[in-house]
């Protein structure tokens, strides 16, 4: 595990800097004359070999210095730790309710494999699969937002005119449930329905797909065969097909981790939510170095943690896993 | 397995591929995605002769104007038509989409064989790479490439096609693997062919159907992931007639209620990659007869 976030690290610091364009231009403003702006690349540390600047952001990393950011002069630990919550707000309730729709109609399609719900799920879920987020997520927030007026405004978290709870975890929601304040719940819930629902699809359309592709095969195993041979109803069979599927889909949405990250960052930043992908977005266009880093770091870190979840999971879920070891 | 099962069903293939009406109804899923394709093709070579304007043709006294009879998807905030912009938008979606799938084929493939016959350094590195790959965002890592490194259409094929290479390495590596230590192999190892001619020529053939079926799954990725690249700004800006850039355009009207700017290339969009997702399906279920997901 440290050797891949290092390789990842070492990569992403060469391929940021490679290019040669960074945010001096824009922090020395229009302005700035030859002299200011190399004056401004010294007080970075951007003049010197790019090796030495390597080494001088793992010597500060591994003392748990990120760096700081140029657009904010925050440092770039603060800014991840502020804004982690409201990014995993949304992609835990997006997976979960992604996945809790998403395997059972996968499963229901494989039992009954070429009826119309079949070929209805099949095409919706490649269509689905094909959908750009971000483009569904404005498209979803013109029709639920401006015209129909159902859904709060995309713009952050919570009302304007609704005063925040106070901060335990940093989800707006579930400060507010802990704390009592209604208020702020309600409103919290309203804003993080849309983007939500809009991601829920985006992610149950593989997982939909999958779950399909990994229960059919299920269903025409041998063992699936005996079962059936030995007289079991078509419950009983389907349990047990549906049991042996449950570790492949439960490996495939863990390896799904890389493209949701990608699709919570765009979905951040169409309802302008605030969280770590839409500031992490911003910081690569920005060419804000540290805060790359740290967003590249904290994506890396958080698919390793939903790897070893999986591994501990399928450990649970599968008694031959068990027996290896 | 002997040689002679494992050249059957290759020769096979070959034969119904020639056949039109027998992949159809082997699999309609390949067939509609391919008809979808070849509309999208059809448009992109025909462009010039399809679109009722140019697509960079300013119309300064309609602007914004929503869909009526002249300009049949309405106009964009320059004022130009949108439905020629998205039609001329085919050609991006190609013109990226075909050399950086062709680039990652070329480093891929040949990539893929090496280390899976070998082994060695290059395997491990390889490996080291996917996993990589698997706990990243491909796309993120393309957006600061591409913004840093100077935003031309050339710098988008070049950084989309190395950026998934690994794949193609991942699929053909593989199946090397599988047939590494196969009769025929052993054969031709004997007969002293030398390593070059014995991946490209005797294992290569056998090696290939996978990678086969992800060219139009990446191709779809390309598309996507330039018109990605395109709305963030990065990459094709506008007024080039770009899907991705288009969105961003529309994006801003939005809010006034000018729908049409937006829509209509994220409709374009979700067209192209649902045909190419489908190619790839229906290729998938083509080429590999165990596969359960065709309907038969």
């Amino acid at each position: 595990m440290v050797p891949l976030l290092f390789g990842i690290i070492f990569v992403t610091f060469m391929l940021v800097r490679i290019g040669g364009q960074d945010a001096v231009g824009m922090l020395a403003g229009p302005m700035a004359d030859e002299a200011q702006i190399a004056e401004i690349r010294r007080s970075l540390g951007l003049d010197r070999p790019i090796i030495e600047q390597f080494v001088a952001y793992m010597g500060n990393l591994v003392q748990g210095d990120l760096g700081n950011s140029w657009q904010s002069h925050s440092t770039v630990a603060e800014e991840i730790l502020s804004r982690l919550p409201a990014s995993l707000e949304l992609l835990i309730l997006a997976i979960l309710v992604g996945t809790t729709v998403g395997i059972p109609i996968g499963l229901y399609a494989a039992y009954n494999p070429n009826r119309l719900f079949d070929q209805i799920t099949r095409f919706g879920s490649l269509v689905g699969f094909s959908i750009p987020t971000y483009w569904f997520a404005l498209v979803a927030s013109f029709v639920f937002f401006f015209v129909l007026r159902w859904a709060a405004a995309p713009m952050g978290r919570i009302g304007m005119d609704v005063f925040p709870p106070p901060e335990i975890t940093g989800s707006y929601l579930v400060d507010a449930l802990v704390t009592g304040r209604w208020d702020a719940a309600l409103s919290a819930a309203h804003r993080l329905m849309l983007p939500v629902i809009v991601f829920a699809i985006i992610v149950s359309a593989p997982i939909i797909k999958q779950t399909r592709a990994i229960a059919l095969e299920a269903m025409g195993s041998d063992y699936i065969r005996y079962a059936r041979a030995c007289g079991y109803g078509p419950g009983l069979v389907r349990r047990i097909a549906m049991r042996a599927s449950l570790v492949p889909v439960v490996t495939f949405i863990g390896a799904e981790v890389a493209t949701m990250l990608l699709a919570v960052s765009l979905i951040e930043l169409i309802f302008a939510w605030g969280g770590l992908g839409q500031w992490g977005l911003n910081a690569i266009l920005f060419g804000d170095f540290a805060a790359v880093q740290g967003y590249v770091l904290v994506l890396a870190s958080f698919s390793a943690f939903v790897f070893l979840l999986v591994d501990l999971l399928v450990l649970v879920l599968e008694p031959r896993a068990r027996l290896r070891q | 397995m002997s040689s002679e099962t494992l050249a059957q069903p290759l020769g096979g293939r070959i034969q119904w591929l020639r056949r039109p009406r027998g992949i159809a109804r082997r699999s309609p899923t390949f067939a509609a995605g391919l008809i979808i394709i070849l509309v999208y093709g059809f448009v992109a070579l025909f462009a010039p002769v399809l679109t009722p304007f140019d697509a960079i043709n300013a119309f300064p006294y309609h602007v914004l104007e929503s869909p009526n009879g002249r300009f049949l998807l309405g106009t964009d905030g320059n004022g130009m038509d949108v439905l020629s912009r998205v039609m001329y938008g085919t050609r991006y979606a190609f013109g990226i989409a075909i050399p950086a799938v062709i680039l990652m084929v070329a480093i891929g493939v040949p990539l893929g064989l090496i280390a899976g016959y070998k082994g060695g350094i290059l395997d491990e590195v390889l490996l080291r790479i996917l996993d990589v790959m698997r706990s990243f965002p491909a796309i993120i890592l393309a957006l600061a490439v591409v913004a840093a490194t100077g935003q031309t259409l050339v710098n988008v094929v070049v950084v989309l096609g190395l950026v998934e290479a690994p794949i193609f390495a991942r699929v053909v590596r593989a199946e090397v693997l599988a047939l590494r230590s196969g009769g025929y192999v052993e054969a031709a190892v004997a007969a002293g062919n030398p390593v070059r001619r014995l991946l490209f020529v005797h294992i290569m053939p056998n090696a290939i159907s996978g990678a086969t079926a992800q060219i139009p799954l990446r191709m779809a990725w390309a598309v996507r992931a330039s018109a990605t690249l395109a709305f963030l700004g990065v990459g094709i800006q506008a007024p080039a007639p770009e899907w991705g850039a288009m969105i961003r355009q529309g994006a801003e009207f939005l809010i006034s209620g000018q729908w049409w700017v937006a829509l209509f290339p994220g409709v374009a969009l979700v067209g192209i990659v649902l045909g190419f997702n489908l190619v790839g399906d229906g290729l998938h279920d083509l080429l590999d007869p165990k596969s359960k997901t065709a309907s038969k």
